[in-house]
């Protein structure tokens, strides 16, 4: 659940975007200057936070006034040097906020700090990762709460896709190189898992809100509609003349169980009464577009 | 010789119990310590609306005195504490008033009174309270909102809590049982405490099973309208079960009594995995009109009109206690709103511009969205094809089933409900 401390979206004096160079954090920084609120956004370049002046030098862009968007993070976390990169990283961020604490701090987590229980996942199911990254996210989460003095939120996204995913995870933005490679795009068996997919437009718009209101709690970024991977591939494949091939390939391990992810939503309904997702397929046209004609620039210049 | 029955607490509870006592023939003193409430009640100015309670009033009130001394309950044989108890959001109860009621029960009472705790307390509560002097007993109160008096009048067991169950009844109380014409059956106090608890978790899980269906229905075809009437014949289930779906679990009772079972079970380190699963199913169907309102129209006319009939909990009472349609309307203050309640004032809607409808007609008027959210008799009367006329958008929520779907379907209207896919 998600609490407003600010009933009147109001702007901060300045955010701060930590991670500012990411996939999720640049289109939080875009999203934050079309809202028209002052943003410094930091990138690995301004701050290595796994160096050894991470905190001096994060401290040093501190003031008490701001709002800390923290969306850095090593990701995928598929290792254990990975998560324990990630965990320097919000240990240097909590040094440098414990010598100035900002007034709001939104952290950027994942999904995949939930178990599975087949249940919709609302912000009071229980954390129980499967995975390294869920537990980085987890427990990142945990160290920032209990660590920071500042009132905190943490926004939980689901599967995210957008135009400058460089990630190409299974879903939709491996499925677009796929076939903008003019290969099959192909799936894990017959592609039947149903996951809550986002575009991060939507995630970055929901950071802002919750820093305009200077949120305090757990928000998850889901759009309440659970969509089958092959559905997903299809909508993609038909999106390029002639149509990319969808392609079984066999598992090389059994289906997830549960098999499937929804989510209840009512929570943002609460919280941002006047939000709404875009619908995935509009989302994903959106994309391609965007794709298609970054491709046409790159091939202009 | 008849016992006088004394009641203290003129909640809810103790009126109808009241009620119900002075129909039996017996002569009742009912007791609040609020002289401004005892004035009201002795005018017959109700703050409680039950069916049957007024005409009850009008042909047996005679037998009750209200009163706001607390020495003439001196003159009862047998005095139930019938104040309800008061629950906070989560179930939690507050039993400071009750405690307090009680002192003050027993210290105006005769020596050889007997008291009993009618109130909703948790186990452990009567015991802990006994007097040196004097045992007190518990009764299960088995009111139901809107079906409180003949509840009252025709229990169908009653249930006695004990200091010592072996002991027969004090005169007076048996005596007052009697009359009832029902079992009876006494039992330590912590198991009568306890049976109440278990009464209302069956219910609970009976309405969970019953929404969790319904859920599934609206997704795989099915249509629990027309599985319910099966179960109800099994006789492991019963004519009588909670089988209706609903939006979770309201009005604050049954919700008290889970809370209080998840509160023991962490005191005592028992399991009660079940009891927080029907209080989260609860949550999620509670939510099933604003999911649908956001999913079905908001997300695409955000200057919708939106028109609610109904604020009661549920049909036949004024209780809004967690109630589906305030937590719905709660959640609804950026759209133009207009409600109509048969009985509930327009002012228990928390939106800061609401309407006040003249009916429910009046409510749908021009609305591009209507949510029916108490099944009060009156809506059943609303004629599918006067809604699509008067409404401006063809949406219709109505988790109770109190149209005719098949009749608002042919309406034109986007009908939605419990328990069955989109009729179309």
């Amino acid at each position: 659940m998600l609490n407003h401390l600010q009933a009147t979206p109001t702007p901060p004096k300045r955010c701060l975007v930590v991670g500012a160079g990411g996939f999720i954090g640049s289109s939080i920084v875009e999203a934050l200057t079309a809202a028209r609120v002052p943003v410094l956004g930091l990138t690995r370049e301004d701050v290595d936070l796994l160096s050894g002046d991470g905190v001096p030098k994060l401290a040093a862009h501190l003031a008490p006034t701001d709002a800390v968007i923290f969306a850095a993070a090593v990701a995928p976390t598929r290792s254990a040097s990975q998560l324990v990169d990630n965990l320097r990283m919000a240990e240097t961020a909590i040094a440098a906020f414990a010598r100035t604490p900002p007034a709001h701090l939104l952290y950027l987590s994942s999904d995949a700090v939930y178990g599975e229980n087949g249940a919709p996942l609302t912000e009071t199911s229980p954390v129980a990762p499967s995975s390294l990254h869920g537990m980085m996210h987890a427990a990142r989460e945990l160290m920032f709460r209990s660590s920071v003095k500042a009132p905190f939120a943490a926004l939980r996204p689901a599967l995210i896709y957008g135009a400058a995913d460089p990630h190409a995870a299974y879903g939709p933005n491996r499925f677009r190189r796929q076939a903008a490679a003019g290969e099959p795009i192909s799936l894990f068996g017959e592609g039947e898992e149903k996951r809550d997919h986002v575009a991060v437009e939507d995630v970055a718009d929901l950071a802002v809100r919750m820093v305009l209101h200077r949120s305090i709690g757990i928000l998850n970024a889901a759009t309440g509609v659970a969509t089958s991977f092959r559905t997903v591939a299809e909508l993609i494949a038909r999106q390029h003349e002639p149509p990319a091939s969808v392609v079984a390939v066999p598992r090389s391990a059994p289906p997830p169980r549960p098999l499937h992810r929804f989510f209840d939503i009512a929570a943002c309904h609460k919280a941002f009464p006047d939000f709404h997702f875009e619908p995935l397929e509009r989302g994903l046209a959106r994309v391609h577009r965007a794709c298609r004609s970054r491709a046409g620039e790159v091939a202009r210049g | 010789m008849s016992p006088t029955v004394g009641y203290a607490g003129m909640t809810h509870l103790g009126l109808c119990s009241a009620a119900a006592a002075a129909a039996k023939g017996f002569s009742v003193l009912a007791f609040d310590p609020d002289p401004a409430l005892v004035a009201r009640l002795a005018a017959r100015d109700l703050c409680v609306r039950e069916p049957q309670l007024v005409e009850l009033l009008a042909v047996h009130g005679g037998r009750i005195a209200f009163t706001a001394d607390p020495d003439t309950l001196r003159r009862c044989d047998l005095v139930y504490v019938a104040q309800d108890v008061a629950t906070d959001a989560c179930g939690g109860s507050d039993l400071v008033a009750v405690s307090a009621l009680i002192k003050r029960v027993a210290s105006a009472a005769r020596d050889d009174a007997v008291v009993v705790v009618l109130s909703q307390v948790p186990p452990g509560f009567t015991r802990a309270h006994q007097q040196a002097d004097r045992p007190l007993y518990y009764q299960v109160e088995t009111l139901v909102f809107g079906r409180a008096v003949e509840r009252a009048l025709s229990p169908e067991r009653i249930i006695i809590g004990s200091p010592d169950p072996a002991a027969p009844l004090p005169k007076a109380f048996a005596a007052f049982l009697a009359a009832f014409a029902c079992p009876v059956l006494p039992m330590r106090l912590e198991s009568a405490e306890c049976a109440k608890i278990a009464v209302n978790c069956c219910l609970a899980a009976s309405i969970a099973t019953a929404d969790t269906l319904a859920e599934l229905c609206e997704r795989i075809g099915a249509d629990w309208s027309e599985i319910a009437p099966a179960l109800r014949l099994d006789r492991r289930i019963g004519r009588f079960a909670y089988l209706t779906p609903g939006l979770g679990i309201a009005g604050g009772n049954i919700e008290r009594d889970l809370a209080t079972v998840v509160s023991l079970s962490g005191e005592h380190g028992t399991e009660a995995g079940i009891i927080r699963a029907i209080v989260a199913n609860g949550r999620h169907r509670r939510d099933w009109p604003l999911r649908t309102l956001h999913a079905e129209l908001l997300a695409r006319a955000p200057d919708a009109e939106i028109a609610v009939l109904g604020l009661a909990y549920k049909e036949n009472t004024d209780s809004v206690k967690n109630a589906p349609a305030v937590d719905l309307i709660r959640h609804l203050t950026r759209w133009p709103l207009r409600v109509y309640d048969p009985v509930v004032p327009v002012s228990a809607a928390p939106h800061p511009s609401v309407i006040a409808a003249r009916s429910a007609l009046d409510a749908a008027a021009g609305a591009d969205a209507l949510a029916i959210m108490t099944p009060w008799p009156e809506f059943r009367e609303l004629a599918p094809v006067a809604l699509a006329t008067i409404m401006r958008g063809k949406l219709v929520l109505d988790p109770y089933g109190v149209l005719d779907g098949g009749a608002a379907a042919d309406a034109g209207l986007d009908y939605r409900t419990l328990g069955r896919t989109r009729v179309c």
